[in-house]
């Protein structure tokens, strides 16, 4: 048997010494009139280099460009689109960490790439495959306010950011992209919108090509919805076990048709999980899910921990393998 | 508002009483010094001495702007958990992670029994309570945002953090009062993240205010009001001190659906802009509170600490504050 190992989606982009601060101190200066943009890209360039070589080392078989380039998970999506202007800040679920809220005062339009430039510079870089990462439709318009409603409503709004992101994961997988996530962690707090996120998704899943559709979950229980959530027509389905620890029970017991990430090391904690506890788990959820297709990894982006310690997590995935191997050899 | 309960200790206001929420902008004098003594080029008594000297200039500036409640400007505090958890036993330093955009800060470990071991703010209430005739609040971040906003390893679930952080919180609170502070706000942002948690923020306030003899106030930002009003007027506080600008007021509606029952601290600009907003703007976001809450229930302040802007950008804003409020007890006083 086997277990693949990989990110979640975002990295620090910031650490305690002065070689990781690069990018706040770029940015600090150009805000200031300091240096150009090219300085800031430049320093983005330079902590995507930092990032996936965090990750190399921790031999993962699937990385990420670690979202360095994003200012949150929602503005640096919407705010490229036509037909938004981005506003005030608000926190980002339960976390302190805020995002700034896109304002919809015209038509919903992509009007050029989104994270293709990301993407294909975090490939160039990686021997590894990249997954590239998108916040999805249904949590987007969640996030999102109209001006005077005038940009048609929940439905249109939705439908809006659909068509911008199956755009965007037709490009991607055009790119070479062999895996596409796309977070919906809103849907956790509103279950009764399945039947939105099932047709946004649908629409996504005909873009993708030959590349492989991840829907990831964090930031909430996945468990009432988790029989809804496997006949999407996606090919891997990511979830987040730190709000439900019976969450393993249940997928023992139902089964999966889709491969699972499996976020069973806290991404929100510093404490470092025992491995033999995981591996228990992961024992368990091997009567349900062939965990040979499976990906371990953080419940949800690192870029909630500092640095030295989103590294220690990452590294902890492989002691964590080795521990249930070991146990299962 | 509950002015028997503030003239019982001794304190009288006017109409829209001006107040902030906290934190204003260190003045470049004092980042500058803050930078040396990171880099070890000058001595703590080097920076406190700036900091006493930043601390001066904002109580001067509160006076000189007509503030009626002030704030000692938190000069000595970089970020308001980590600042506690640097004076409280059981914490460790965490590296940093981002708060928004460009924006950093180091987040604690708890990783050990929490304990106070000696008073944190006192010094520096008394030391700006002694340049200022007007009443000072006594600030202090509070055990659940504490909790929060720090990764938890020695405790073995949340609640029980915030409930061993309250019980010393609470000590800091007695050890204010002791000195003489009559008006404490306890800020408490993190509070409407987690709305299935919020009776154990309740239970950690009254663990921290239950039977003591003050005015209390809480600071609530940038959170999803919606999920815990009106459960949250169960907190035992005297003034919630909220966001109203950034968002467009609509925490209004939900004053209309169901009656406001506390004092209020009304933010009245945003303080993640660096636009100063038109004091006519201002005016008319304390009319639209107006036509809701009873007049004697408002105080007035900006949205958040103001620690984010440039002094000259945070003097602005608390001047159109100061500004409508006078314009209102004006227009309130010829009725």
């Amino acid at each position: 048997m086997d277990l693949k190992l990989c990110n979640h989606s975002s990295y620090p982009r910031i650490g305690d010494d002065a070689e990781h601060q690069l990018l706040r101190r770029t940015i600090a200066q150009r805000d200031k009139g300091e240096a150009t943009d090219d300085a800031v890209r430049a320093a983005q360039n330079r902590m995507t280099d930092l990032a996936l070589a965090e990750q190399a080392e921790a031999d993962l078989d699937l990385v990420t460009d670690g979202q360095i380039r994003w200012a949150d998970p929602i503005s640096h999506l919407a705010g490229k689109l036509a037909g938004v202007r981005i506003n005030g800040l608000l926190r980002f679920f339960d976390t302190n960490c805020y995002f700034r809220q896109p304002v919809l005062h015209g038509k919903l339009e992509r009007t050029g790439p989104l994270l293709l430039e990301e993407f294909n510079y975090a490939q160039g870089k990686s021997a590894r495959p990249v997954k590239a990462v998108l916040t999805g439709p249904y949590t987007l318009t969640r996030h999102s306010v109209e001006e005077d409603g005038g940009t048609g409503g929940f439905d249109k709004v939705l439908e809006g950011y659909t068509a911008a992101l199956a755009a965007e994961v037709a490009a991607l997988a055009a790119a070479g992209a062999t895996m596409i996530q796309v977070e919906e962690p809103a849907l956790l707090r509103h279950p009764d919108d399945f039947p939105y996120l099932e047709h946004s998704i649908t629409a996504l899943a005909m873009s993708k090509a030959s590349a492989q559709l991840a829907l990831v979950f964090y930031f909430g229980d996945p468990a009432p919805l988790y029989d809804h959530l496997q006949t999407l027509p996606v090919d891997l389905l990511g979830f987040d076990f730190t709000y439900n620890p019976s969450l393993v029970d249940r997928i023992a017991s139902n089964g999966t048709a889709r491969t699972l990430a499996l976020g069973l090391v806290d991404g929100r904690n510093t404490r470092l999980e025992d491995p033999a506890v995981i591996a228990r788990q992961l024992e368990k959820l091997a009567y349900g899910a062939d965990l040979s297709y499976a990906f371990l990894s953080p419940s949800c982006g690192l870029e909630y921990l500092p640095r030295d310690r989103a590294g220690q997590k990452l590294r902890h995935l492989a002691a964590i393998r080795k521990t249930f191997l070991g146990s299962t050899a | 508002m509950s002015r028997a309960k503030l003239q019982g200790l001794g304190i009288d206001l006017p109409l829209f009483p001006v107040t902030s929420v906290g934190s204003f902008p260190k003045p470049d004098f004092l980042v500058k010094a803050r930078g040396d003594f990171a880099k070890k080029k000058i001595s703590r008594g080097a920076l406190e001495k700036a900091e006493r000297q930043a601390t001066e200039f904002w109580i001067r500036t509160q006076e000189e702007l007509g503030v009626d409640v002030l704030v000692d400007g938190e000069m000595y505090r970089g970020d308001m958990v980590a600042y506690f958890a640097e004076h409280i036993a059981g914490f460790e330093e965490g590296g940093l992670v981002r708060s928004y955009g460009n924006r950093y800060y180091h987040k604690p470990i708890i990783t050990g029994e929490v304990h106070w071991e000696e008073p944190v703010t006192v010094e520096w209430w008394k030391y700006a309570r002694g340049l200022t005739s007007k009443p000072l609040k006594g600030m202090l971040t509070g055990p659940y945002t504490v909790m929060d906003w720090s990764f938890i390893e020695y405790y073995p679930d949340r609640r029980t953090a915030c409930l061993a952080l309250a019980k010393e919180i609470r000590k800091e609170v007695e050890a204010l009062i002791g000195e003489g502070a009559r008006i404490i706000q306890i800020d408490e942002p993190a509070i409407s993240v987690r709305p299935e948690e919020l009776p154990v923020a309740v239970e950690a306030m009254h663990m921290v205010t239950d039977g003591l003899p003050a005015y209390f106030i809480t600071h609530i930002c940038y959170g999803a009001f919606e999920n815990i009003y009106p459960s949250m007027l169960d907190l035992p506080v005297d003034n919630f001190d909220l966001e109203m600008s950034n968002s467009g007021l609509d925490m209004l509606e939900l004053f209309k659906k169901h009656r406001y029952t506390k004092d209020i601290s009304f933010g009245l600009v945003d303080v993640h802009t660096h636009v100063v907003e038109d004091e006519r703007v201002v005016e008319e976001r304390l009319r639209q509170a107006l036509a809701t809450l009873p007049e004697e229930a408002i105080w007035v302040d900006p949205d958040c600490g103001l620690k984010t802007r440039t002094v000259e950008e945070a003097i602005a804003k608390m001047q159109c504050v100061v500004t409508a409020a006078k314009a209102l007890r004006a227009v309130t006083s010829d009725e």
